[in-house]
């Protein structure tokens, strides 16, 4: 997905294409990076799993570079038009007759924001979720306990495996892949598969495929510029709190 | 016919501003609302909701139901609906509703929109605004075949008119087996007498500049003094001077207090897109250059460890 960070313009109801450069969402690498840990922990094996066009690849290339140990690459490129009900769709497809103990992916993705394809992918493969997590202990073949930050403090959640779980970024801080890692990813198996071989029809891609439809972007409204206030705090505080309270009506 | 069932939140066996929001909202649409009701010793909450406009409640009041927990809640929500008949489903983007918002649109086949901030109705034809891309832009959504419409609105988009309870026409649901492939075991609650975040009109802010949890202690009597929420950015939290519930931004809470102080956040843009939509930004940073004076109403260049202890003066001068 297009790097937040960065400068993103809006032009005509759309995202402006030129200057966009693409990552991996941050919130998956949380996932990853967690993946991983569990597996240095007790065993096993790290899948990657995307569904997107071909510059998808790149971002499977530098997981594997972080660690896992294998990635499946579904290609698609009506990705754009897609919405996280079609995407949870199209991966229940891909997960047919695979074998996991646990998925891994963001609370939300960085360029929609949305949360919504992991427990929809949960509902429609008959897996428990637990959103949300900021800590996980007591890994076993059968069960993992997970700490969700919910509304009224931290939930304690053991869950059956196989499950799902989304990761907030509190969880952990991705590594960085080292020289030797990148150096290994060339070797370490990208699968590549096409949506006709997963028996996936026209009408679960694209806009046939998904529920909701984004009519166009729009600029975020902006903040008009403020004052700012420079010197000894005794005054400068005092300045801005008269301000507060005249224009702002600050405790009024 | 256009009916929303909204599913209601409790805190402290009371109904939750968020909630509230959502009902006043469907009337001043001219809306039918239904509400479902889920919680430990949460029956006495019907007339609230009634108050506010829901023609029935569905209610599910069991032990089992303490904390939400995403099996029971799904399955409790389904079957108010199918008995309720609603078109739409309604609930807050709070922990809770980002969970349980795309369960239920799975379950019944349809997709959802989710942390809307801005909605238009026309009968079950819905525009809906919703920022993504950490808020540097906005999308504005439809849902695009016939069918269930599934939504979950942020906090603070609408206003909550108070109104009095009202004898509620209330439905009892029965209560499924719930911990079959999760079991939750409690929840830790963190100090809980302070204001919420979501529901604060003002919020006092620490970041990492603050330099340590007494820093956090110097800050937090500005918030106590103000009746404010005490918040914090994630560098605040992650280093564990203070619990995450406190955290806003992206991955915590996102706010739009009428007021809110920054004091020795840098601004980082999972930060702003939590809290830009505050109607007024005061922020105290050292550092001319902090990407917060750039949403800041009134920027304080300078030390907060300074500019604390004026503004608790200002303040206390103020409420006299
Ligand atoms: C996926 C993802 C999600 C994230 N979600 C969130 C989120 O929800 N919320 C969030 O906050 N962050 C979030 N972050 C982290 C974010 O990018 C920043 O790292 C974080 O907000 C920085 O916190 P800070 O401003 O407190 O710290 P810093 O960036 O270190 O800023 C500290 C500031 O304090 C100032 N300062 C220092 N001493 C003083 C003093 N004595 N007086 C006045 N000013 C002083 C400094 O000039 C500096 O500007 C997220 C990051 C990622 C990757
Ligand atoms: N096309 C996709 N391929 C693989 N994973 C995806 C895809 N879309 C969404 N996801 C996963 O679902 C998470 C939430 O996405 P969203 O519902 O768009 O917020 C992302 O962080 C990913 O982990």
């Amino acid at each position: 997905m297009p790097d937040v960070a960065l400068n993103i313009k809006v032009k005509d109801g759309a995202i402006v294409e030129e200057g966009l450069s693409y990552v991996i969402s941050s919130w998956d690498e949380t996932a990853l990076e967690a993946a991983l840990q569990i597996t240095e922990d007790v065993g096993g094996e790290v899948t990657l799993l995307t569904i997107g066009p071909d510059k998808a690849a790149e971002s499977l290339r530098k997981g594997l570079a972080m660690g896992a140990h294998k990635a499946i690459h579904v290609k698609y490129d009506e990705a754009k038009e897609s919405d996280s009900f079609a995407f949870a769709k199209i991966l229940q497809k891909a997960l047919e007759g695979r074998n996991y103990d646990l998925i891994l992916t963001g609370k939300q993705a960085q360029d929609t924001d949305a949360g919504l394809t992991a427990p929809m992918l949960a509902e429609f493969i008959s897996l428990p979720q637990v959103t949300n997590i900021i800590r996980f202990s007591d890994v076993s073949e059968e069960s993992i306990t997970l700490y969700r930050k919910g509304d009224h403090g931290t939930e304690v959640i053991d869950m059956n495996l196989p499950g799902i779980v989304t990761v907030n970024d509190s969880l952990n801080e991705p590594r960085l892949a080292s020289m030797r890692g990148i150096m290994m990813a060339k070797k370490k198996p990208l699968e590549e598969i096409e949506l006709d071989s997963l028996d996936i029809p026209a009408e679960m891609r694209g806009k046939q495929g998904s529920m909701t439809n984004v009519l166009q972007f729009e600029k975020p409204e902006t903040r008009k510029e403020g004052q700012t206030f420079e010197g000894d705090e005794a005054d400068t505080v005092k300045q801005a709190m008269d301000l507060l309270v005249s224009e702002s009506k600050f405790l009024a | 016919m256009t009916k929303i069932l909204i599913v209601a939140e409790i805190k402290n066996g009371e109904i939750k501003k968020n909630t509230l929001e959502l009902f006043s909202f469907a009337k001043s649409q001219g809306l039918e609302s239904e509400a479902v009701l889920l919680g430990s010793d949460v029956s006495g909450q019907a007339d609230v909701l009634a108050g506010q406009g829901a023609s029935t409640v569905y209610i599910g009041d069991d032990a089992s139901l303490e904390i939400y927990n995403t099996e029971q809640y799904t399955s409790l929500v389904i079957d108010a609906l199918q008995q309720s008949q609603a078109t739409q489903v309604w609930l807050t983007s709070s922990e809770m509703g980002r969970d349980l918002t795309p369960r239920v649109a799975a379950r019944q086949g349809v997709g959802a929109l989710s942390d809307v901030t801005q909605l238009e109705i026309n009968v079950d034809e819905i525009t809906a605004f919703r920022p993504c891309m950490a808020t540097k832009a906005v999308q504005k959504c439809e849902f695009s075949k016939d069918g269930l419409r599934v939504i979950s609105i942020r906090s603070g988009i609408f206003s909550a008119e108070e109104t009095a309870p009202a004898p509620a026409n209330t439905v009892t649901l029965s209560i499924p087996e719930g911990h079959s492939q999760l079991k939750v075991r409690e929840v830790q609650v963190e100090e809980s007498d302070e204001v919420e975040l979501n529901e604060a009109s003002i919020i006092v802010s620490a970041g990492r500049g603050v330099g340590g949890v007494e820093g956090c202690e110097f800050v937090r009597p500005l918030a106590n003094e103000l009746g404010a929420a005490f918040g914090a950015s994630r560098a605040v939290c992650d280093a564990g001077w203070l619990p995450h519930k406190h955290q806003v931004g992206q991955t915590g809470t996102m706010v739009n207090p009428d007021f809110y102080f920054a004091l020795g956040i840098s601004g980082a843009i999972q930060h702003l897109a939590g809290m830009s939509g505050s109607k007024v930004i005061v922020a105290v940073n050292k550092d001319p250059d902090a990407p917060i004076f750039k949403v800041a109403d009134y920027g304080i260049v300078g030390d907060l460890f300074k500019a604390v202890p004026v503004l608790r003066e200002e303040v206390g001068k103020l409420k006299g």
